[in-house]
């Protein structure tokens, strides 16, 4: 679905991307790992048609995303109602003056029927349990409500693949397992998943697979979630983690809840 | 790192005694923008507009009673006009009261002293008539702003033919300003804890604040695009308000048209 | 600088808005072109930009307030056009959502702040810029063309409030609308915005010009290189200084004697007004003209009385018992 190959980019004579290949296939779940300023956030602004390589290609289900292709209105409503981009910054994304207008604004844009759009948008907020939200101004929400609303307007656009820059930064431990519970079940619904952190807490519930990039903004390691977890001398490589990491094996521990899915 | 890493005088208590700066323009400024704030995020509360009547009808006549206040000559119909009003306001939350109350009272204030002058020179018309009418067009637009999400609003307006691009431009001018406003409140904060001391560059530190402001808002709104884009948007910004006729609004048609009748018999038109 | 409503009559009012209606439709026309999409935020930026700027004003006689508008720097910045566009909604927002005033003064509004200042603005600091060859002649632009930018914008408001009480009068010749001459409304805008709004503005623009083009000069507008012939420099030296003269002129008319008035009347200049009041004196009919009372019957002003008591009753009491549900809370803190 998604065929990254040899990509390179700059901002303004800064390398952001060196050389990068991956290949993502339908109904995956992706985490990319490495430390600030790898590249991560630039390859998923690649993914999503923000920007385009200096040299090699992109080509998401067949066909290659280019400019000049994006600046065809029909090609590029298409493009990104198939991929939705979760930003980090949550802010940016909302830009409308209702919650419920930031959540009927894609499929606005798509020509959705009203009655339609006003189903899909009172969906999604049942879904993600913002009911409460509906006509408050998205500036003066708190972080996780924010993030909630951000993903829903993605989501309103029923796309195929979800793409999420450091998802569970800046959220509170209830709204962070929230958010972890529900991309998991996105997931394991077929829909291919993307991710990005820094963060190694909840990789393995999110994702089986992660990709490391390393600070000279190549492709580190491309693996198993697990092994890459265990491999210590290499996420201390990156950056990744600390002289002082350190997992602790063999004591007992008891889990407080159950795994419903 | 150890103690012996940190400066000995980060370690020992500092023995400050401040002498008096001037900075209550930095505190008018603090209050002034803390009130821009308090009132758009108030207006953002509302649920639905005041009686369920439609804001393209309420934009409409609200502009409507503004001319038909400025062309009358008639101060039969300028007192008609705010008694209408102040029914209006009794039917609102004491709290949307008092504040209107407070605007409309400043501004009529403010124009009695501007005209002062003339009415010294004998021309009593200007002082006595235009006071009201100013007391009554900015009741008017208060009760419309206070009362009506602003959502309804632009909606209305595009009922006026204006051009997508101005709303759009518009919503997210509102958002900007709430993020500005909120930005520069913490820069002006900050500004006001650091001036520890006398602070001759306050200005200068002003504009670095706006500067920063500027570009901060740039770089966001390149984002925003960006959001925008992956959200489908290529160039029409396409909004959609419902327009539902209810009772309500066929009451408010029926108030305005009486009031254009009063405006029609009191300004001596249907006399020959 | 910001014209409010019952100051400007009504036709005033319709003829500034009918002069905007081309140029806002030029401007549309305008950023669609010209604009590349991902600029539009920023005329939102800007226009959030001028509102804050205008909200800190100062009082000025004649009926209005001096404040800094950012027009030319956002002409600068962005373009004339697109300044155009912003300024326009943050006046927008200004009139709607905070209701000081100037929903019917739209027009004329947009047309001081939105037009004059952002486009005179611009113009000079082209026009200084690319014959003043060095870094200075891009800062001499810039200070000229702010401070000549906003200065032609108050000037524009002066005229049309000043122009009101010799066109638009009632029956007993008192004007109808804002009452100040052209001989007061000139001096008191341009004295205020010559000598503390436009120095305001100038700093600003400049100051934050300097920060924008030191850390991030990409996103300053090039405009075209203008080809701006002599001709037209020398035009607009004469409309700039024109109302230099109208100034001498309005200050000659201050300095009539008492006699000079009464000759002044049949011409109906703007002081006509002053006599008629002072013959008549303190007479009711002086005081309270065209009431129309004559025709209306007594059970309307039974009916209006009874309605405004009832109104005013209502309200007082609402306003009470909200302030006392404050009360206990402040007590107990």
């Amino acid at each position: 679905m998604i065929e990254i190959t040899n990509v390179s980019y700059s901002y303004s004579n800064i390398s952001a991307l060196n050389n990068i290949s991956l290949s993502i296939s339908k109904g995956e779940s992706v985490t990319l790992m490495g430390p600030n300023g790898s590249g991560k956030s630039t390859l998923l602004k690649l993914i999503n048609g923000i920007i385009t390589p200096d040299s090699g290609s992109y080509r998401f289900d067949g066909e290659e995303i280019t400019k000049k292709k994006l600046r065809d209105s029909k090609f590029s409503k298409l493009f990104h109602q198939k991929i939705g981009f979760v930003f980090q910054n949550s802010q940016t994304q909302l830009f409308c003056p209702e919650v419920y207008d930031e959540i009927a604004f894609g499929p606005r844009q798509m020509g959705v029927s009203e009655s339609e759009i006003d189903k899909r948008v009172n969906d999604c907020l049942d879904l993600l349990n913002i009911q409460a939200l509906k006509y408050r101004q998205p500036y003066h929400l708190s972080e996780g409500e924010k993030r909630k609303v951000a993903i829903a307007c993605v989501l309103s656009l029923n796309p195929e693949v979800l793409v999420l820059d450091e998802p569970l930064n800046g959220l509170d431990p209830r709204t962070q397992r929230w958010l972890v519970e529900f991309l998991i079940n996105f997931n394991k619904g077929g829909k291919t998943l993307v991710t990005s952190t820094h963060n190694l807490e909840f990789l393995q519930e999110i994702s089986n697979r992660a990709v490391l990039f390393d600070e000279n903004h190549h492709i580190a390691a491309d693996m198993e979630m697990n092994r890459i977890l265990e491999d210590i001398d290499l996420l201390k490589k990156v950056n990744l983690i600390d002289e002082y990491y350190h997992k602790h094996v063999g004591s007992k521990h008891k889990h407080f809840h159950m795994h419903n899915y | 790192m150890t103690e012996k890493d940190i400066p000995q005088w980060l370690l020992e208590n500092e023995n400050y005694i401040p002498k008096s700066d001037k900075d209550t323009f930095i505190n008018k400024s603090i209050l002034s923008l803390l009130s821009l704030l308090s009132h758009i995020q108030r207006q953002s509360r509302h649920k639905t507009d005041l009686f369920g009547i439609n804001a393209a009808f309420s934009v409409i006549f609200t502009i409507l009673f503004i001319i038909l206040l400025s062309v009358s000559r008639s101060m039969v119909f300028v007192i008609t006009a705010n008694i209408y009003l102040l029914l209006v306001l009794c039917l609102l939350k004491a709290e949307d009261i008092i504040t209107i109350l407070k605007t409309s009272f400043g501004v009529a204030v403010f124009t009695f002293i501007i005209l002062l002058p003339t009415a010294l020179y004998g021309n009593f018309y200007s002082i006595t008539m235009i006071t009201p009418k100013v007391f009554a067009s900015v009741t008017a637009v208060n009760i419309l702003s206070r009362s009506t999400r602003w959502n309804s609003i632009t909606g209305a307006l595009k009922t006026f033919f204006i051009p997508d691009i101005f709303i759009l431009v518009l919503d997210i001018t509102i958002m900007y300003i709430t993020m500005l406003g909120e930005f520069s409140l913490n820069m002006l904060y900050a500004l006001k804890l650091r001036s520890v001391g006398r602070n001759k560059n306050k200005r200068n530190s002003l504009s670095g604040i706006a500067g920063t402001m500027f570009i901060k808002s740039k770089e966001m709104a390149e984002e925003t695009y960006a959001a925008m884009e992956c959200r489908g948007f290529t160039g029409d910004y396409r909004i959609y308000r419902k327009f539902k006729f209810s009772f309500a609004d066929a009451i408010y048609i029926i108030v305005n048209a009486v009031i254009i009748f009063c405006f029609i018999y009191f300004g001596g038109y249907l006399r020959k | 600088m910001h014209i409010p409503d019952n100051y400007l009559s009504p036709s005033t009012c319709a003829v500034m808005g009918a002069a905007m209606i081309p140029v806002w439709v030029m401007a549309v026309k305008k950023v669609k072109e010209n604009v590349p999409k991902e600029r539009i935020p920023l005329l939102g930026v800007g226009a959030a930009f001028s509102f804050l700027l205008m909200m800190f004003n100062v009082p000025i006689p004649g009926g209005t307030t001096a404040h800094a508008v950012g027009a030319a720097l956002l002409a600068i910045l962005l373009g004339p056009w697109p300044a155009c566009i912003s300024v326009t909604i943050a006046l927008l927002i200004q009139a709607l959502l905070f209701g000081d005033g100037g929903i019917l003064a739209f027009g004329a509004n947009c047309f001081n702040m939105a037009f004059v200042a952002p486009f005179v603005g611009y113009f000079i600091y082209k026009f200084i810029k690319e014959r003043v060859k060095s870094g200075k002649g891009e800062y001499i632009g810039i200070i000229a063309g702010s401070y000549i930018g906003i200065n032609m914008a108050a000037l524009c408001a002066a005229i049309e409030f000043g122009i009101q009480p010799l066109l638009f009068k009632n029956a007993a010749g008192l004007p109808l609308y804002s009452p100040y001459p052209l001989s007061v409304s000139v001096p008191a805008m341009m004295v205020s915005h010559l000598a503390i709004a436009g120095v305001v503005e100038v700093i600003f623009t400049v100051a934050i010009y300097a920060f924008i083009k030191r850390v991030s000069p990409g996103m300053i507008y090039e405009g075209a290189k203008q080809k701006i012939k002599p001709i037209y420099a020398a035009i607009v030296a004469l409309i700039i200084l024109s109302p230099l003269g109208l100034l001498a002129a309005g200050t000659a008319w201050g300095e009539w004697g008492a006699d000079e008035i009464k000759n002044v009347i049949s011409g109906g200049k703007s002081l006509g007004f002053i006599p008629e009041g002072m013959k008549n004196g303190f007479n009711f009919n002086a005081l309270f003209p065209d009431y129309a009372i004559k025709g209306v019957p007594d059970i309307v002003g039974y009916i209006l009385s009874a309605l405004a008591g009832a109104a005013i009753l209502i309200i007082i009491f609402k306003i009470v018992s909200a302030l006392k549900k404050g009360k206990p809370a402040k007590i107990q803190a």
